[in-house]
């Protein structure tokens, strides 16, 4: 490692959610993880459901604690959640009371960086690069499932944080949408250059956005490999490069690492059911 | 529509239908009223004939200045109601906003929850005597805790991931509870408010029997004195009209409020 300042670092981050000794163990989640993420970078966190990618990015986002270790954003240890760390989830989380206009401007409220009339034109601004703009006056509740994430997604750039931290926000959206904003990402990444860490446990969509994939083993999770996509896959990203060689040759080195830890997850999830504890609950 | 979807396991209405049939029932039920009290199948004496509650009604009013007993209930009510609506609103949300808060508080509010009310008309003529504040404090007693307890209820419901991307935007947590927490659950705080208007009818008539001069009760308990049946039942359906008119105006804007639900 360098002698200056990472834009993020994990250090020697575990997690360990406590039990209460009666009704819940104690669950390892996370494991001794570290790793450098350099500004304006595209992080992808792959790795089976459950193994702890969640919690991992949560902790960088300051809504957990870590157990051990410790995360700096530039510099700065992460105490907990603020404007700096945007996020986005799987849930939908654009408010209903809001139009999607109102929710992205929403994301400039507790600005103090600028005025008023620059919120408005901010929030203008990624209304339109989400693409929305004809639907600037509905309600969230009219819309579809991708839309919805779009504004979710706007509304958090309209923050202007360091990072945005993305927990698998694609993932209840049918395979045609998904791939759409998959696309749209790449191309709002072009422009913001943004730095990112993207959760999934899909492994194109992991390939297609990211600069480097860090794989998660099973839980507890560590890093098993770190692939330099963005070394394989040069030059701009797109849809298309779905249909390159480098692209087939990751996803296919991708997918059996998937294919293990996904195994030892199962074996884990039914060792878990059969354990003492769990048998008399 | 089909008739025949009426009585499917589960099956559906339309808005007309419901109309019609809520009208039928309404129209069924005055005429099963007005066969019984017809045909003596009841003592009349104990079942008037509909029209002759109606006349007991227009009697009450313009000659026996029942209006100003109508005026005083409502005002008892939605003094008492607004005064249980501005203290458990915030203190619902705060019970669900700080751990602290709300284990200190929970156990307490759930036993006075359980306490009836009309076991504590005694106790509160005693502290307050026989004027206002004594309806006012029995319909609050009756409204409050169990006002609290819905709010603080609703509150948790908020769901975490609205919360948490509160505190991401930059929000510090006095901005969540106003932006986001009552934002939020404003609809069910509406939807509350008017069932707890509902209690507070039930109350005001006890308190006002119990001990009044003057309301809607009063004048009820004063016509049971002497066996007017017409008078007793005018009364009681006063109050099932304000009732169901205040219930249906507070629907009516709650669909003009929230009309993103
Ligand atoms: N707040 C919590 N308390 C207890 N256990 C939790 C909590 N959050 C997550 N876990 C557990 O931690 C493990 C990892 O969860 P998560 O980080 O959501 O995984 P992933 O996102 O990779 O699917 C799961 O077994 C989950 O049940
Ligand atoms: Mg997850």
């Amino acid at each position: 490692m360098t002698g200056d300042t990472p834009f993020l670092r994990v250090e020697n981050v575990s997690k360990t959610f406590e039990g209460d000794g009666v009704q819940h163990p104690s669950i390892h989640v996370i494991d001794n993880v570290s790793m450098d993420v350099a500004a304006g970078e595209f992080v992808v966190y792959l790795g089976p459901s459950g193994c702890g990618k969640t919690t991992l990015m949560r902790t960088v986002g300051g809504l957990e604690t870590a157990s051990a270790g410790a995360i700096y954003l530039g510099g700065e240890k992460v105490t907990g959640p603020d404007r700096r760390k945007g996020m986005v989830f799987q849930a939908y989380t654009s408010f209903p009371w809001f139009t999607v206009l109102e929710n992205i401007r929403y994301g400039t409220k507790y600005r103090d960086d600028i005025g008023n009339a620059e919120k408005e034109e901010v929030s203008r601004h990624y209304l339109e690069l989400v693409g929305l703009k004809d639907f600037a006056d509905y309600y969230v509740n009219r819309i579809s499932g991708g839309m919805r994430q779009r504004v979710a997604i706007a509304r958090t750039l309209a923050a202007s944080p360091d990072i945005l931290l993305m927990d698998e926000p694609f993932g209840a959206l049918d395979a045609q949408t998904r791939e759409f904003l998959q696309n749209q990402l790449l191309e709002i990444n072009r422009e913001e250059r943004k730095t990112t860490i993207f959760v999934t446990h899909d492994v194109e969509e992991a390939v297609v956005l990211a600069d480097r994939i860090f794989m998660f083993s099973a839980r507890p999770a560590t890093i098993i490999e770190e692939i330099k996509v963005a070394e394989h896959i040069t030059g701009e990203r797109d849809i298309a490069s779905k249909e390159t060689e480098a692209f087939f040759y990751l996803r296919n080195h991708v997918r059996d690492l998937m294919r293990r830890e996904a195994r030892r997850t199962e074996e884990l999830a039914q060792r878990e059911l059969m354990a003492p504890e769990a048998k008399s609950t | 529509m089909n008739i025949r979807d009426l009585f499917v396991y589960r099956g559906t209405s339309t808005s007309r239908a419901d109309v019609v049939l809520a009208v039928c029932a309404f129209i069924g039920f005055i005429g099963f009223w007005y066969a019984v009290a017809e045909f003596e199948i009841v003592s009349q004496r104990y079942l008037p004939l509909p029209h002759r509650v109606v006349t007991a009604l227009h009697t009450m009013l313009t000659e026996q200045n029942f209006i100003e007993d109508i005026w005083i209930s409502v005002a008892r009510v939605w003094g008492a109601f607004l005064l249980s609506a501005v203290m458990a609103i915030p203190v619902g949300i705060w019970m669900s906003s700080y751990r602290i808060v709300g284990t200190l508080t929970e156990p307490i509010v759930d036993f006075i929850r359980y306490l009836p009310v009309p076991a504590l008309v005694p106790l509160l003529i005693i502290w307050f005597g026989i004027g206002e504040s004594s309806k006012i404090a029995v319909l609050w007693m009756g409204t409050f805790f169990q006002l609290v307890l819905l709010i603080a209820d609703d509150a948790k419901r908020v769901p975490r991931e609205f919360i948490e991307i509160g505190f991401t935007l930059g929000a510090k947590p006095r901005q969540i509870t106003w932006d986001i927490v009552h934002r939020s659950m404003l609809p069910k705080i509406v939807d509350n408010l008017r069932i707890t208007l509902g209690w507070c009818w039930t109350y005001i008539i006890i308190a006002e029997i119990v001990a009044a001069n003057a309301g809607i009760g009063h004048a009820i308990w004063s016509a049971r004195r002497f066996v007017k049946t017409p008078e007793v039942m005018a009364g009681i359906l006063t109050v099932g009209i304000i009732g169901l008119l205040t219930d249906q105006v507070i629907r009516l804007a709650h669909r003009r409020m929230f009309r993103y639900l």
